[in-house]
């Protein structure tokens, strides 16, 4: 400091001065730093905050039948509008609402719901309904300038071709909802993903689904387009195309052999484990799901008692009754428990401990070996057998070695395993013994036996395959979209094989012959387009005059025919109906046609009238 | 040091701040348009009707002689003191503030111009008495004259004008004499003030964990003990230094005031403080406690300026200015734009501008005969460096979010007139330099 009192101090000057040129230079070199060093760095921030990328939606793959001629399952173009709550002039809100409401057949108050007034800040699109046709976005187009803030995007409909047929199979789509997202987000699915919810969609949705593309949009704070993007745009990846196994015309066939009968028909390649039809009736149409809006049509389906969900051949299980024969016969051959022709005296019931168990014919069979028993389905017979020469402990085992009480392991979701009662089972589930009674019931696939029409396919299948069960499919060939190409084929793969000697399985095989040449199927299995092996089968279900129509066969029965050419098929025609025997009488109608190659129209025309009214001899 | 100017006008601190004026007009203009390139902003037309009025005061205050402005200088502090009162009661709220004055369409705000009538008076009053400011009682009494208008600024609430004042007198007590240890009590003070007010928030938004020490500041009865403790050292220190004359009580009692003032302020300011205001200085530290919130600012800024590069984006090309991510573009964060658009180059050319005005403004302490002349130029200078240093560190994230403008640039008539009416009487210094 100095002394002199009018003058300031020079030092202080300076260092004033210095002291703001120092901090000068350590704004500039930290500029430096942001601005030269480290440009990128802020430069990718800066782009990757204005990018927002909008999903373009693969298209999904189509679905053929096994002659991959045309899809039975497609897309169709359609649209969805959306409305830019941003984008719409303050003042016109009202009247833009009101105008479009009119123009898409909404109310005000249903558009008004889906953009709520704290929403007229957005910049981003919000779906107001789908299923817009060419012609109204069209319109759309064309007067623009009446809808500020509308626009739309392209939204495919998945378009089921024949409707109710396959319905179970295919299954149905929809958007995808918050849960699901939650367990799916990390394969890669998103809000707004289309996903399938049941059935071959759902089982595939890797395949049919493809990859969405992005298309990047540089954008402001608000989310508003401002111009060109900077990121490339990724293209979609379209679904693969899916051919199944099934033949659209067997299928077909066999939904019109049912008709209006609540049942299952299955119809299989024993060599390969194809499924070639699946029918399940009632069914619905899965193009009514498309319509979100249309929540009503879902409610009714799933109000209907008689289930139109429930895929009958998978997901439903009943006694099979004299079906469950052939499994008994097998048993019987391969454990020599009693010589094939030792006869038993049928009377016409049975008294096994303090009950009497009738057969199906009350005057009785009189004395019949194994070929006639199974032929005539005599109870009697076969109560004898299973409860006094067999026993529970082997009715279960070779039960289980057909694959009873297990899934087969189909490819579409919902399969159930059925229920094989054993002692233990019985004791676990209903805290009561086993009974004698119960084996009694059991030889003739009745009581707590419970199968579903796709195990029984299988059943046949390990007979004509001698031992091995191939795992029924749907899925054929994973195809390219564009070139046709497969990508992948399908192998069979064997399910189970059993021990059993073959020489057993070809006297079942005869066995089942008989039935259809000599037994009960005689007068109703009248085609002669091939020949067939089979057992019919008619459950219990509580009813006094109506009973599950059983019908499971094979064809061709020829030991020289060609492995391939074979088929198995399981009718099961529900006592719900009308009883009409309509089992075995739908199987002739399916074999028939398979085998002439006929039309079910065909099929009928060469019928006679009588043949419809042809009364069950009993089995 | 030889002057550079003709005729005693100062040609190069005119040209500078013309230069730096018309900045800012160019870059409130293209902060007015959208990326499509629509003008929907006239704030660049009000600010050139601003620019033009102000060069007029300018010119005006070059004109007469300073002495004039001298002599009012109590006056102009008394009336900017009632506007400032009067401000607090019918003033107009602007962004949570109540700071404007004014009828209709125009407004202006007083705590602007209230710098400038507390520069002059100081500089009267540090010059007049110029030997007693070295007296730590005369010195209390002029920071006083400081503390109470920013006092009536920190009511409005205006934490970041309020927060101007205060370097301006130390500037000023600097450049008069006054001692450094009376400064450095303030400045230590201060500091301390703003680390006490802040630790608790650092531990919940920070830190994360329990700072046991913290409690001593939370908890009102161990912050009691704590205040009455540190008094009491006081009070001893005092006294011994009292009896004894022995320098080591002088400065335990030094920095045991300065840890009393803080502890006693930073109790205050807890309880006054907003939580918005506090989340400022947390979001300094570290913005991505908040990003979408009061973080938002400071990271949309830092990524505007960043992305500038060596030459910029290009005039009304910056993206993030132009899409808008950057709030209160005209205004705080002008600065933003300017590096995005004209990148490291034209931040130079700024700075560059900037110097040569606070260089033109030391030269002219230097060269004044005058002892007011020269301490009113360190007030002048401190002022628009402090702006400077603030509002351009809040853009690089050097500095909290405080919303001061930048003078010359930031769009705002009251701060562009402070600012032409500070270089104008600048300059009139710089005119009558030789004249006692």
């Amino acid at each position: 400091m100095r002394a002199d009192d009018t003058s300031l101090s020079k030092n202080r000057i300076y260092f004033f001065a210095a002291c703001i040129i120092a901090l000068f230079t350590v704004y500039l070199i930290h500029l430096f730093n942001l601005q030269v060093v480290n440009e990128e760095v802020y430069q990718e921030r800066a782009t990757q905050v204005t990018q927002r990328s909008v999903p373009i939606y693969a298209q999904r793959g189509e679905i053929f039948d096994r002659h991959y001629d045309t899809p039975i399952v497609s897309n169709i173009d359609s649209f969805a509008i959306d409305v830019i709550p941003g984008e719409i002039p303050s003042g016109e809100k009202e009247n833009i609402i009101k105008r479009l409401a009119e123009y898409l057949g909404l109310t005000v108050s249903e558009i008004n719901r889906k953009i709520p007034p704290s929403y007229s800040d957005l910049y981003q699109p919000i779906e107001i309904k789908n299923g817009i046709s060419l012609e109204t976005i069209t319109y759309l187009a064309e007067h623009l300038e009446d809808f500020p803030g509308v626009t739309w995007h392209s939204k495919p409909i998945r378009n089921y071709v024949e409707k109710e047929t396959l319905a179970h199979v295919l299954g149905y789509v929809g958007d995808i909802t918050r849960e699901e997202i939650q367990v799916l987000y990390n394969q890669g699915y998103s809000y707004g993903s289309v996903l399938g919810k049941s059935g071959i969609e759902k089982q595939y949705d890797f395949l049919l689904r493809g990859k969405d593309g992005k298309e990047f949009r540089t954008v402001d704070v608000r989310g508003r387009r401002v111009g060109e993007a900077i990121l490339e745009d990724e293209p979609p990846v379209l679904g693969s195309s899916i051919v199944l196994t099934i033949d659209r015309h067997i299928q077909r066939l066999c939904e019109k052999a049912l008709g209006q009968r609540s049942g299952a028909i299955v119809v299989t390649k024993p060599a390969t484990g194809e499924i070639l039809a699946l029918v399940s009736y009632p069914s619905f149409d899965p193009n009514l799901f498309y319509d979100t809006s249309n929540t009503e049509a879902f409610r009714q389906l799933s109000l209907n008692t008689q289930f139109p969900f429930l895929n009958r051949a998978i997901q439903s299980q009943y006694p099979p009754a004299s079906a469950y024969k052939i499994i008994m016969t097998t048993a019987i051959v391969e454990e020599e428990v009693i010589p094939l022709n030792k006869t038993i005296l049928c009377p016409g019931y049975l008294n096994y401990g303090d009950r009497v168990f009738r057969c199906h014919k009350q005057s009785g069979h009189g004395a019949l070996a194994l070929f006639s028993a199974l032929a005539e389905s005599c109870d009697v017979y076969y109560y004898t057998v299973g409860a006094e020469y067999l026993g529970i402990e082997r009715i279960v085992d070779f039960s289980r070695r057909f694959g009873l009480g297990e899934p087969t392991g189909i490819d579409i979701p919902g399969e159930i395993s059925g229920t094989l009662p054993s002692p233990s089972w019985v004791s676990k589930t209903y805290n009561s013994r086993w009974q004698g009674g119960d084996t009694v019931n059991m030889s003739i696939g009745q009581g707590y036996l419970g199968v579903t029409p796709i195990q029984m396919a299988n059943v046949v299948s390990m007979i004509v395959n001698e031992g091995a069960v191939y795992k029924p499919h749907l899925l054929k060939e994973v195809r390219d979209p564009l070139t046709g190409d497969i990508l992948e084929e399908i192998k069979p793969e064997i399910l189970s094989t059993s021990a059993i000697r073959p020489s057993t399985f070809e006297t079942v095989q005869k066995a089942m012959r008989q039935v259809i040449t000599e037994g009960t199927a005689r007068v109703v299995i009248t085609t002669k387009a091939t020949s067939v092996a089979g057992k019919t089968g008619t459950g219990e279900a509580g009813f006094d005059d109506r009973w599950h129509s059983w019908f499971v066969a094979y064809a061709p029965f020829e030991e020289d025919a060609k492995p391939e050419d074979r088929i198995v098929l399981v009718v099961l025609v529900e006592a719900a109906n009308d009883w009409e025997w309509w089992g075995p009488k739908a199987s002739n109608i399916i074999l028939d046609g398979i085998f002439s190659d006929k039309t079910y129209e065909e099929v009928m025309g060469s019928l006679r009238a009588w043949y419809l009214r042809v009364e069950n001899p009993g089995d | 040091m030889r002057s550079k100017s003709v005729f005693g006008f100062d040609l190069l601190l005119f040209i500078a701040t013309i230069a730096l004026v018309s900045i800012g007009i160019a870059f409130i203009f293209s902060s007015g348009v959208t990326s499509t390139g629509i003008v929907y902003s006239n704030e660049y037309i009000r600010q050139t009707v601003w620019a033009l009025s102000g060069i007029g005061l300018l010119i005006l205050f070059i004109s007469f002689d300073y002495s004039f402005v001298r002599r009012l200088s109590l006056r102009i502090y008394l009336i900017l003191i009632a506007l400032l009162i009067f401000t607090l009661f019918i003033g107009r709220v602007v962004n949570g503030s109540r700071s404007w004055l004014g009828i209709w369409e125009f407004g202006i705000q007083p705590s602007e111009f209230c710098k400038i009538a507390v520069i002059l008076f100081l500089a009267h009053i540090l010059d007049k008495k110029n030997a007693q400011i070295k007296d730590v009682r005369y010195f209390v009494l002029y920071l006083g004259i400081v503390l109470f208008p920013m006092g009536l600024v920190l009511l409005q609430p205006d934490l970041g004008t309020a927060s101007v004042f205060l370097p301006i007198a130390l500037a000023m007590f600097f450049i008069a004499g006054a001692r450094t240890r009376h400064i450095l009590f303030i400045v230590f003070t201060g500091f301390l003030l703003v680390v006490l007010t802040m630790l608790p928030a650092y531990e919940i938004y920070l830190a994360k964990r329990t700072i046991p020490a913290v409690n001593l500041l939370t908890n009102t009865h161990l912050s009691v003990y704590l205040i009455s403790g540190v008094a009491g050292i006081c009070v001893l220190a005092i006294s011994g230094y009292f009896f004894t004359k022995k320098s080591y009580f002088y400065w335990i009692a030094y920095f045991s005031v300065i840890l009393m003032f803080a502890l006693c302020g930073s109790f205050v300011f807890r309880k006054v403080l907003k939580e918005y205001q506090i989340m400022r200085l947390i979001v300094f530290l570290d913005p991505n406690v908040d990003a979408r919130g009061a973080g938002w600012n400071i990271i949309q800024s830092v990524t505007a300026v960043g992305s500038g590069g060596l030459w910029g984006k290009g005039f009304l090309k910056g993206t993030q200015s132009h899409y808008r991510y950057i709030p209160q573009q005209s205004t705080d964060f002008i600065f933003s734009i300017i590096s995005e658009e004209w990148g490291f180059a034209g931040v130079s050319i700024v700075f560059a501008l900037f110097l040569i005005i606070i260089i033109r403004g030391i030269f002219i302490i230097r060269s004044t005969k005058d002892r007011f002349a020269g301490i009113a130029a360190a007030g002048i200078i401190m002022m628009i460096f402090f702006h400077f240093l603030v509002n351009v560190g809040m853009a690089i994230s050097l500095m909290p979010v405080t919303g001061i403008p930048l003078f010359f640039l930031s769009y705002g008539g009251s701060s562009l007139w402070t600012v032409l009416i500070s270089i104008g009487l600048l300059m009139s210094f710089y005119l009558r330099r030789f004249k006692v």
